[in-house]
């Protein structure tokens, strides 16, 4: 351990404050400051000062914000002002888009790690293909899937076109089908993650499981269904919450792909705070949207975070 | 008796016939996989009339680097300086960010003191706080504070996330305590104890956490996109989207700019992939 061998001058000025040897209380919070500062301004202090802003009519031009209590809160849950009814259609998009991306972000990414895990020619390569879209920024995924699923020229209709004659459909401008590149681009774009973890996880599961199953005549099925999936079920539930908060956080995608529109349907509720706040300049009104869907979101987490917690009981319990 | 002269029968078969179909279903989804990008700079090196020719040009049959010549020239942005920007901007991120957390997350998993548990927690839980929720607030902040169109905004708002510091207590955790005493025999104070036995048995996790930070500033859309917008100060990945909204179909020219952007990441990717693929899987541990 060569590492151990460096530091052999004694310290000098044992139980001073300033001291950086176990002797001094301080030690710690002095190792926890500089962290600690930046967490707070940047971390803690915009949470209450958000709060603050939501409960006054803030205006950055003028810098006269007068309080207004819970004005833009109840403006959220007045079903005849625009805020309440965009914030709640475009919450609704997202969730759509949630509902359908997640389910195929899991299956396929568990599938791909089935064909993987085992050694094969190629392994590493192929797991670095499948991971590599992830490493893109959201504008060169957005934009070339864009470009992908273009109305005319796109490599999509082209194909559609020249190899099984049917017409094109014009992707990024019809309602519905809108959804198809942003959808099938976040695939592409993030179930390299989903597959690393399944990855990990298959590879900590005993062969002797799968041996004695053999023995007792189970086929490939019933090994993949009483024993892989049992086995991989505290990693599903991570995948699925992880993947579940993070396409709530859409925004990018289809900002990029489709711009929100046709109109506004496939609009994010992220990307609609920020037209609010930023476009409209209605900063206020966007930070109580914003901790309306913040506190959605903390339910939607500690609800997943008790199933996760009940099954990791059950799981225990039965080793 | 017949299944398991089955199954020792099947054992007997070379393993890359029974792996065949296997391969071949890997190979076609990894070529769909790469298809996008191969589309990317095969349109991206032909003449725009080519790029939307029917029928499809697979391979560009005029190769030309016009595309990646006029928009590197273009004169509405300088795709030099987004780079500039984005790569200082994710260096300096990295570095504070692995100093932020290594010195927070040293004594919250090696020395006891007061209020150690309700910190971790605080910090934790500070992990449910969707970005969208700091993200007007830290805005306004960037104004009170000027930082607006300038690196301090793109830099430090971000360097105490609180992801790393879980990440690496986890990890200093599990590193041996008879190491730590002996170097404290010797007379070793906490920083260096961190110098010189924390740190040197932790470089996976730190290399891991340092591609994340990195990639995760170069690659960092929604908050550059609002307080950086002079064309000076864009990063990158704001840069090529006001592309795309200038170069609506010229699609030739766009993808030469969106291949620039990808490039570089896609070569350090091929770097550093091991590092990356094994720190993600080090965060699905649980315990």
């Amino acid at each position: 351990m060569s590492a151990v061998t460096a530091p052999a001058r004694r310290s000098r000025v044992r139980g001073s404050l300033l001291a950086l040897n176990e002797t001094n209380p301080l030690v710690p919070y002095l190792f926890l400051l500089p962290h600690a500062i930046f967490f707070l301004v940047f971390i803690v202090y915009p949470v209450a000062f958000g709060f603050y802003v939501s409960l006054h009519q803030w205006d950055l031009l003028s810098g006269v914000s007068p309080f207004v209590g819970l004005k833009f809160y109840t403006q959220i849950f007045d079903g005849s002002s625009p805020q309440s009814q965009f914030f709640w259609s475009t919450l609704l998009n997202t969730t759509f888009f949630t509902v359908v991306s997640v389910p195929l972000l899991v299956a396929t990414a568990l599938g791909l790690a089935l064909l993987l895990y085992r050694p094969i020619f190629g392994q590493a390569i192929f797991r670095a293909i499948f991971f590599m879209p992830g490493i893109l920024s959201v504008s060169v995924m957005g934009i070339l899937w864009r470009w992908m699923f273009d109305n005319q020229s796109g490599l999509i209709n082209v194909v559609r076109e020249q190899f099984f004659g049917v017409a094109v459909i014009q992707f990024l401008t019809t309602e519905g089908w809108a959804w198809v590149p942003i959808i099938v681009g976040t695939v592409w774009w993030t179930i390299g993650f989903n597959m690393t973890l399944y990855l990990a996880a298959l590879g900590g599961i005993s062969q002797s499981y799968y041996e004695a199953a053999q023995l007792d005549g189970a086929g490939a099925w019933a090994q993949f269904r009483f024993i892989t999936l049992p086995l991989l079920a505290p990693t599903t539930l991570f995948i699925v919450v992880t993947t579940v908060l993070a396409s709530f956080q859409l925004f990018g995608q289809s900002a990029i792909i489709t711009g929100g529109g046709p109109t506004r349907s496939t609009q994010s509720v992220i990307q609609y705070i920020t037209e609010e706040a930023f476009g409209n300049n209605q900063q206020s009104s966007a930070a109580a949207m914003a901790f309306v869907f913040g506190a959605l979101m903390l339910v939607f987490t500690a609800f997943q975070f008790r199933l996760m917690a009940i099954d990791l009981r059950a799981s225990r319990k039965e080793d | 008796m017949l299944a398991a002269s089955v199954s020792s029968h099947r054992k007997k078969r070379p393993a890359w016939i029974s792996d065949a179909p296997r391969f071949v279903l890997l190979f076609i989804l990894a070529i769909i996989f790469l298809a996008p990008i191969y589309w990317m700079l095969s349109t991206s090196f032909k003449p725009e009339s080519d790029a939307i020719s029917i029928p499809i040009q697979w391979i560009p049959a005029r190769p030309t680097l016009e595309n990646y010549n006029e928009i590197l020239n273009s004169p509405d942005g300088n795709l030099w300086r987004w780079t500039f920007n984005s790569l200082f901007t994710a260096f300096a991120f990295t570095l504070a960010h692995l100093t932020l957390c290594v010195l927070t997350a040293y004594p919250l998993a090696r020395l006891k003191f007061a209020g150690r548990e309700t910190w971790f927690w605080m910090i934790l839980s500070s992990m449910m706080i969707p970005g969208i929720v700091t993200l007007i607030p830290s805005y306004i902040m960037m104004l009170q504070f000027n930082w607006i169109d300038s690196y301090h905004a793109l830099i430090w708002p971000g360097v105490a996330g609180v992801f790393g510091v879980f990440m690496l207590r986890q990890f200093f955790t599990n590193i041996p305590f008879e190491l730590e005493e002996a170097a404290r025999m010797d007379g070793a104070n906490s920083l260096q104890v961190i110098r010189y036995v924390i740190l040197p048995l932790s470089v996976p996790a730190l290399v891991s956490l340092g591609v994340f930070a990195f990639m995760g500033s170069w690659n960092n859309y929604v908050w550059p996109l609002y307080v950086a917008t002079s064309p000076d100060m864009q990063t990158l990945p704001v840069g090529i989207t006001s592309f795309s909204q200038r170069y609506v179909t010229e699609y030739g020219k766009l993808m030469a700019g969106t291949a620039i952007a990808a490039i570089p990441v896609l070569i350090a990717y091929l770097l550093a992939q091991r590092y990356l693929i094994s720190g993600i899987a080090l965060t699905g541990m649980k315990d």
